[in-house]
């Protein structure tokens, strides 16, 4: 299957993908931000709606359109424990908000079901050479930042209150982490389609989190199950001719129940 | 009991509360109060339910604006007291739950700078040192969410130790715990005031399980501070 170009792209793609979302994925979950990472991922279908009506690349629109949902939603004024109180209702109506412009766009684009089909499923054996370079230029970015948040991200997703206490400026880190995860969800989207990214950023996660493993063990086996996931997957694909989501998002959900009778074998 | 305007004489190094007025919504908390306590033994913040005791605690660490005055420890404002200051809220973490209870000390110890951790066997072992001191060691590989009210009570207080501080702000660490775990709670309290020579700051009902242990209590009541010594 490697003697074909767009085999090769696919799984570079994946690997790239697969480490992104490993590793934001375990900071959403950890946060407690599983649902802005299934509205992230939408809100860039609507953007790169938006993008193919406008006549320039998905990808490009997806970053906007998610980048601009992040910081709303990461903005949002904490509550007194160091959470937003209304994080689910902001969330909610961005993508609301979000969804309803994608349909107007894909409206206006004329071009409806076919378009809509490849955004939401991904097209991961499309990827060509610039769309493999924006993916890692985006990457390069996210890992960068979530580098530098590293430590006080850390702090301020496991003890808001003490962090801020201690002169975290959590709100800052909460905007910039936003906006690192929509990032990674359009990047994902790119490879998985708008309604599995979720898949590949949640999936693994919870599956490392439920392991009971500290942050750096639990980002390692994140990123290596996102990766045998995306990889496995395509596999997969070219084995069965089922869609390489499918199988993605077959395999989070295995990976988890998995987790799940470990523990609960292993708990006295 | 008395009004206190400057009742204790430390102001170098104690915890001073000057002509504050802070509020809470429509609620005054305090008007025009004043205090200055000692930065050590274990000091007892009471007053009645929804009094402001806890707005105070998060005044006092630069979390919620005053309306005039000021707080100072260590003739620091709470911005640049951070330091000197561990805090515990009421409810410890209930953040990431299957997390080993280690992992969430370790976060403290250097989760206030940026970027990597880089000396991970100093962080290790300095969060090793703060389980150890709140006895806390024993169960600390265990997730969060296995331990009992009691235990994640001595999670959050290494939490609040991370860093060194001589001053312990701490929100109802008896609230939920039943007698033993009180009186277990007060014991390690008062272990630590000696052991490491720092003041301890506490709200509480639970007046009976601390007395004794009581260096000094501060009765917050009509917009004013009340001193027992």
């Amino acid at each position: 299957m490697f003697e074909f170009d767009f085999m090769r792209h696919a799984f570079v793609g994946a690997a790239v993908v697969s480490v992104l979302a490993g590793t934001v994925g375990w900071f959403l979950m950890l946060r407690r931000q599983a649902f802005a990472a299934h509205a992230l991922s939408h809100i860039g279908f609507s953007g790169a709606a938006g993008a193919v009506w406008l006549g320039f690349p998905p990808l490009s629109g997806m970053v906007v359109f998610s980048l601009m949902a992040g910081f709303v939603i990461g903005a949002e004024r904490e509550g007194e424990r160091g959470v937003p109180a209304q994080r689910d209702s902001t969330i909610g109506l961005v993508l609301a908000a979000s969804l309803g412009l994608g349909a107007w766009f894909l409206h206006m684009s004329n071009r409806g079901s076919s378009l809509a089909t490849t955004l939401l499923f991904g097209d991961v054996l499309g990827i060509d050479v610039p769309t493999l370079e924006a993916l890692c230029g985006v990457a390069v970015l996210c890992l960068g930042l979530l580098a530098f948040l590293g430590r006080k991200l850390l702090f301020a997703s496991l003890a808001p209150e003490v962090a801020r206490a201690r002169g975290v400026p959590a709100r800052l880190v909460s905007v910039v982490f936003m906006a690192v995860a929509a990032l990674a969800c359009a990047a994902c989207a790119e490879v998985a389609g708008a309604l599995l990214a979720f898949s590949l950023m949640i999936g693994p996660a919870a599956t490392a989190l439920k392991l009971g493993l500290g942050p750096l063990a639990g980002i390692a086996v994140s990123v290596g199950l996102a990766l045998g996931l995306s990889w496995g997957g395509l596999m997969l694909s070219w084995v069965t001719d089922a869609p390489v989501p499918f199988w993605i998002g077959l395999g989070a959900a295995l990976s988890y129940a998995l987790a799940d009778l470990w523990r609960r074998f292993r708990s006295p | 009991m008395a009004e206190n305007k400057r009742v204790c004489c430390q102001p170098e190094r104690g915890l001073v509360l000057r002509d504050v007025t802070l509020t809470a919504g429509s609620t005054c908390v305090l008007r025009d109060a004043s205090l200055t306590v000692p930065l050590s033994g274990i000091t007892l913040l009471s007053g009645r339910n929804g009094a402001g005791k806890s707005t105070l605690l998060r005044a006092m660490l630069g979390l919620i604006p005053l309306q005039a005055g000021e707080i100072l420890t260590h003739g620091l404002p709470p911005t640049q007291a951070r330091q000197h200051i561990g805090y515990m809220p009421q409810s410890v973490t209930d953040a990431a739950l299957l997390l080993p209870a280690v992992s969430h000390v370790r976060a403290a110890v250097d989760g206030v700078r940026w970027g990597l951790p880089l000396r991970l066997r100093a962080r290790r072992e300095e969060a090793d040192r703060l389980l150890a001191l709140t006895g806390a060691a024993s169960f600390a590989h265990r997730p969060l969410g296995l331990l009992s009210g009691g235990e994640r009570q001595r999670v959050g207080l290494a939490q609040a130790l991370a860093g060194s501080p001589d001053l312990l702000l701490l929100d109802e660490p008896l609230a939920a715990l039943d007698q033993a775990g009180q009186e277990r709670t007060v014991r390690l309290l008062r272990d630590l005031t000696e052991r490491l020579g720092i003041g301890i700051v506490l709200t509480s009902h639970e007046t009976e399980a601390l007395s004794g242990a009581v260096t000094r209590g501060v009765q917050l009541a009509d917009g004013g501070l009340h001193v027992r010594v």
